[in-house]
């Protein structure tokens, strides 16, 4: 099947919502303008009402763009019906059908194309076999638990080996265990069979550990398309800095450029390099400097770039939380390695220092 | 998708049809035209030779021409000694005419023709004025009166014949032109330019329907009631606008005022005891309350004449009551509230369901007393449910026509004046003028209850009803209320008692010697009509069910320019009273392009149309229920919308479809206000045999066949209940 896998092409698609009472239109998108390579997973992160369920809608074929064109492989499928698409989508809430059991509900899409019986009897199996619900064949979807029912919904979507399979945030209604768990599920299956796959989240987590590449929106405008470790140590904005994942800011000046896409800055007077930065910055702008916890540590008072207090410490097992209040706000750090770096109490005063090749610079913007 | 190429195409298609649409138009018009005036030719021609030499018998002859083209008008021209063809006898006005035209080119034709023994037409066409006969524009014949030679003529025949018939023809086939092309053109836009045409032609259908079912009907009427004699007048509504019919209007809305008091507080009294009390026996006493609802047309009101009747049970053999009389306004509100307090108490049941009672523990708690915690938290609260019932029995009151046209007597009501006026003095364009007069305070009550008091409505759903119960009657008050309701359910019980009582008593009211006779005699009299109603029941039954579910599809989920307007057409026809309806059929459907009067299809529509509404209400609020997701996962793996529906909706509205068919199964069973002017006597229907019968005083058979119709209705409600029974877990997971 991995042979013919094919892309997906969303082209300047904007979905513009009419919006009846006197109010305002809604661009739900605006502007998007990504491909998704054959057998890729892509993931659409996002806050809510970003435009992701629209985008992938539009993929579907549920929403009609307002402008754009939509291409699955090379056929442009912007007009076209979802019932005559390629894609299978599993729903949010599943949709899974209340009256029928779970063979049927994983039969219907192979009915509606009017296969032998035996050969549907065959796929069928095949599919709650895969999903592993063998055994619940004759249930009733609603005397299934929520993730037996997310099986259901892949197995329902994957029996009709569709080219492309979207997912409305599949995991949302489930506890945090099973969450990860079917995560890998999902990665597995898609990657075994080679689909083209589009995964639309707002959970970060998900998005980092599940996808081939990361496309953030907000608003309804791409901010940034990735692969998770460039999304997450090199983003484009503090919009997407922050978005996927816990990140401190300090304001600072720019003085100049430095090799391999360094930079140096000063903050508050004081000098620091900076290992990377966005694209754009110049001696004399006034940028953002961004830190991961990871890449701050505590250093003794004065010592560091930054000065404060310890305000709590937050043991998570294998690391230690600390914040640290300073003149711009709360810091977190993250301390890893608990034998040798010394705790400090709360109330400590305490320094922050940077890993100068982790810290990025960004473009400072009100967003 | 509004793109170029696809517009551009349209264009081309629909010049392409406008042009074989015009042609086949012109050239059949063309061929009409020439048969007409060919037959024409010929009768004129044979009728001419037939004309008498006797100048004296000559202006009797000439009359006889009217006969052959209805509204012609003729002279007829003798050759004179001079040899010229002079105005020998016939319409004045059309003599003047010739002569004052006589340099006309088509007169001159028309006489030099004559002379060749040649018939000749006008190739204008010619007004004439007014006198008797025709009017208005026409053409005029020419025809020779041949001399016993055979080889000239003696005189000639000159016929104007107005131009109505052959335009009529025209028309219609102008209209099925036009007809034709906006069908075409419909149906190529949706399958060029809808992404699911099946969805497109649904809303296509269902806009035809109400187009043709709701809209022209009563456009009609509503017409109807400005024309007099062809031409635009005020005259009916002069004659409607009179003290007589205004007192009928006064009538009615005072009957109305009546009824929905009464019955509001007797619905009220029933739903507090059943929501607000531990009084035992609540599933019999909703049971009771609910029961009259179905009870068919007549059978009530025949019952209340049997039992307080001038011959009553009652009135004449227990209490011997002489000047006593049923008939009028009280009796009337009695059995209109029996009727219709069932509609007050489910309105009012569920308003009080939906209180959440530990608001009245709060109160109560607080220390107010019993009747003060109701007079401040229970009855505000519940208030906007009460004007909501009394306003619905309102309406239903106004539009009641079966109690009336029995018990009225000499209280006049509009149903009924609507309905003398239609039948009685067999005017039409009257009794559409009156029951519009009706729709007036009727749609008034409509809007008022659907879009004021509902958004008033303090009432919010929890979800979770509480299930501690509030004693908030204090003893002697809950045993008034127990006191109360018991007899009214004993009255209920004793109405229906007394219908089946009626079905074996000889002659009620004078003999009341036992027999069963009547059965058979009543059943062998009315059998027509009761296969007749059941046939005609049973087709419209599935088709409004499927109807409305699609309409239910359709509104819930589509998107589409004209929805609410779709909506509303649909929804009319709860609003308007069955006697308008009735009425505004016969006025639209006893002429072409649609004629149907007569037929069973113009029953059946009428059954559908009208039961359309409560169908859609049902399932677009069961569709409302259910994830959209549910269908949207069929579609995606590639059902499109027919399946779907078949496969997903259906199935998953099941409750809503199997009950709305029964209602409109039960609801034609026992329809009357509109049937009344449709039935025919190939169409027959119960209910009017029913009230045939009591009209003979024959009670005995109309007891008989009104049970037999309660039978059947209970049947129908039983076989739903049974259908629908198991459906509980389905609905349950259906909302996920
Ligand atoms: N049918 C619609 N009509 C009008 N506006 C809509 C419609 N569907 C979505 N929107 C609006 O478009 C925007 C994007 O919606 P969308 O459902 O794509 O968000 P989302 O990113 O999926 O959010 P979430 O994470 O909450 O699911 C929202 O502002 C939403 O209100
Ligand atoms: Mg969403």
């Amino acid at each position: 099947m991995s042979q013919n896998s094919v892309s997906v092409t969303v082209r300047d698609v904007t979905k513009r919502f009419k919006n009846t009472k006197g109010r305002e239109d809604i661009f739900a998108v605006r502007n998007s303008d990504f491909v998704v390579a054959p057998g890729e997973l892509v993931t659409l992160l996002g806050p809510s009402g970003c435009g992701k369920t629209t985008t992938l809608r539009m993929i579907a074929g549920f929403e009609l763009p307002s402008s754009g064109r939509i291409l699955i492989g090379e056929e442009d499928v912007t007009l076209l019906p979802p019932n005559l698409r390629d894609t299978a989508t599993v729903f949010q809430s599943y949709g899974l059908f209340p009256h029928m059991n779970v063979a049927d509900n994983v039969a219907y899409g192979l009915r509606v194309r009017k296969l032998p019986r035996a050969e549907i009897e065959t796929k069928v199996r095949a599919a709650l076999g895969l999903v592993g619900l063998s055994e619940l064949a004759d249930r009733a979807p609603g005397r299934l638990s929520g993730g037996q029912q997310q099986r259901v919904a892949l197995a329902r979507s994957l029996v009709i080996e569709p080219k492309v399979l979207l997912l409305d945030e599949p995991l949302s209604n489930l506890d945090a265990l099973l969450r990860e768990q079917m995560r890998i599920e999902i990665r597995r299956i898609q990657k075994s069979l080679g689909i083209t796959a589009v995964y639309v989240t707002h959970d970060r987590v998900e998005a980092m550990s599940l996808s081939d590449r990361v496309v953030v929106m907000k608003d309804g405008i791409i901010r940034q398309i990735g692969v998770p470790s460039a999304i997450y140590s090199e983003p484009d904005s503090c919009f997407v800095a922050g978005f996927v994942g816990k990140v401190a800011f300090f304001p600072v000046r720019v003085e100049s450029a430095g090799e391999g896409g360094s930079a140096n800055c000063t903050l508050s007077g004081k000098a620091i390099r900076a290992g990377s930065a966005a694209a754009g910055l110049k001696g004399g702008d006034e940028a953002t400097l961004m830190a991961r916890p990871e890449s701050l540590r505590l250093a003794d008072a004065g010592e560091g770039a930054v000065d404060g207090r310890v305000t709590a410490n937050v043991y998570l097992g294998s690391s230690v939380e600390c914040f640290v209040g300073t003149d711009y706000g709360e810091i977190l750090v993250q301390i890893d390695d608990l034998s040798a770096s010394r705790l400090h109490a709360e109330g400590a005063a305490v320094s922050i220092a940077f890993d100068e090749e982790r810290v990025r610079l960004l473009p400072t913007r009100a967003d | 998708m509004l793109d170029r190429k696809k517009l551009a195409r349209l264009a081309l298609v629909a010049i392409a049809f406008i042009s074989a649409d015009t042609w086949i138009y012109s050239s059949l018009r063309g061929a009409f035209r020439s048969i007409m005036s060919d037959t024409r030719f010929k009768e004129i021609t044979l009728f001419a030779k037939t004309a008498p030499r006797d100048a004296a018998a000559q202006a009797d002859w000439i009359k006889g021409a009217a006969d052959l083209l209805a509204g012609s008008r003729s002279v007829y021209l003798a050759v004179e000694a001079s040899g010229e063809l002079a105005v020998a006898a016939g319409d004045q006005n059309l003599a003047a005419l010739l002569r004052t035209d006589a340099e006309q080119p088509d007169f001159k034709k028309g006489i030099d023709s004559v002379r060749y023994l040649e018939p000749f037409v006008s190739t204008k066409e010619y007004s004439l004025a007014s006198g008797p006969g025709a009017s208005g524009s026409g053409r005029i014949y020419f025809a020779p009166v041949p001399d016993d030679s055979g080889a000239d003529i003696r005189g000639a025949l000159v016929i104007f014949s107005a131009a109505s018939e052959t335009d009529r023809f025209d028309g219609l086939l102008l209209g099925l032109a036009v007809v034709a092309l906006v069908i075409f053109l419909a149906i190529y836009s949706v399958l060029a330019f809808s992404r699911d045409p099946a969805m497109g032609f649904a809303i296509l259908g269902l806009f035809a329907i109400v187009a043709a079912f709701v809209a022209y009907p009563l456009f009609e009427a509503l017409r109807l009631t400005f024309v007099v004699k062809g031409a635009f007048s005020l005259g009916i509504w002069k004659e409607i606008l009179t003290p007589r019919y205004l007192e009928a209007l006064w009538g009615s809305v005072r009957l109305g005022l009546w009824t929905a008091t009464t019955s509001t507080l007797v619905g009220f009294a029933f739903a507090f005891l059943v929501e607000r009390s531990s009084a035992r026996g609540k599933k019999f006493i909703s049971t009771m309350a609910t029961l009259p609802v179905i009870s068919p047309p007549f059978s009530l009101t025949l019952s209340i004449i049997l039992l307080f009747g001038n011959n009553g049970l009652i009135s004449r053999q227990l209490l011997g009551l002489s000047h006593f009389t049923i008939y009028g306004l009280n009796g009337l509100v009695i059995v209109q509230t029996i009727g219709m307090f069932p509609i007050a108490f489910m309105t009012l049941s569920s308003v009080l369901r939906a209180i959440d009672s530990t608001v009245e523990d709060a109160a109560l708690d607080l220390g107010a007393s019993r009747l003060r915690t109701f007079l401040t938290i229970t009855l505000p609260l519940a208030m906007p449910g009460v004007l909501s019932a009394w306003l619905l029995v309102f309406t239903n009151s106004l539009a009641d026509f079966a109690n009336p046209l029995l018990l009225s007597g000499s209280y006049r009501v509009l149903s009924t004046e609507a309905y003398m006026e239609v039948t009685g003095r067999n005017n039409l364009g009257g009794g559409a003028a009156l029951s519009l007069l009706l729709l007036l305070p009727t749609l008034t009550a409509f809007f008022a209850q659907r879009y004021w008091i509902t958004r008033k409505s303090y009432v919010t759903v929890t979800g979770k009803p509480s299930t501690r119960l509030t004693e908030l009657a204090s003893r002697p008050v809950l045993i008034g209320l127990l006191a109360f309701v018991g007899f009214c359910v004993v009255f209920i019980v004793a109405l229906y008692g007394t219908i089946v009582a009626g079905c074996f008593v000889k002659n009620w009211g004078i003999d009341y010697s036992f027999t069963l006779s009547n059965i058979p005699e009543a059943l062998s009299r009315g059998w027509k009509a009761i296969v007749d109603t059941v046939t005609l029941a049973a087709i419209a039954t599935p088709i409004a069910g499927l109807l409305a579910m699609t309409a239910a599809l359709v509104v819930v989920r589509a998107t589409f320019f004209g929805k609410r307007l779709l909506e509303a057409l649909i929804m009319t026809p709860f609003a308007v009273p069955g006697t308008l309806i009735g009425i505004a059929y016969i006025l639209a459907f006893n002429k072409p392009p649609i004629l149907l009067v007569g037929t069973a299809a113009i029953i059946v529509l009428n059954y559908v149309v009208r039961e359309l509404p409560v169908g859609l209400e049902t399932g677009a609020a069961s569709l409302r229920q259910i994830d959209p997701a549910i269908e949207e996962a069929a579609r995606d793996l590639g059902a499109d919308t027919p399946t779907v529906f078949r496969t997903i909706v259906l199935p998953l509205i099941r409750p809503a479809f199997i009950s709305s068919m029964s209602y409109t199964f039960v609801r034609s069973m026992t329809a009357v206000s509109a049937i009344i002017f449709l039935i025919s006597a190939r169409w027959y229907h119960l209910t009017v045999q029913i009230y045939n019968f009591s009209e003979l005083l024959r009670f005995g058979w109309a007891s008989v066949l009104a049970t037999t119709l309660i039978i059947i209705v209970l049947a129908a409600f039983g076989l739903m209940r049974l259908l629908v029974r198991d459906e509980g877990l389905t609905e349950k997971t259906i909302s996920q």
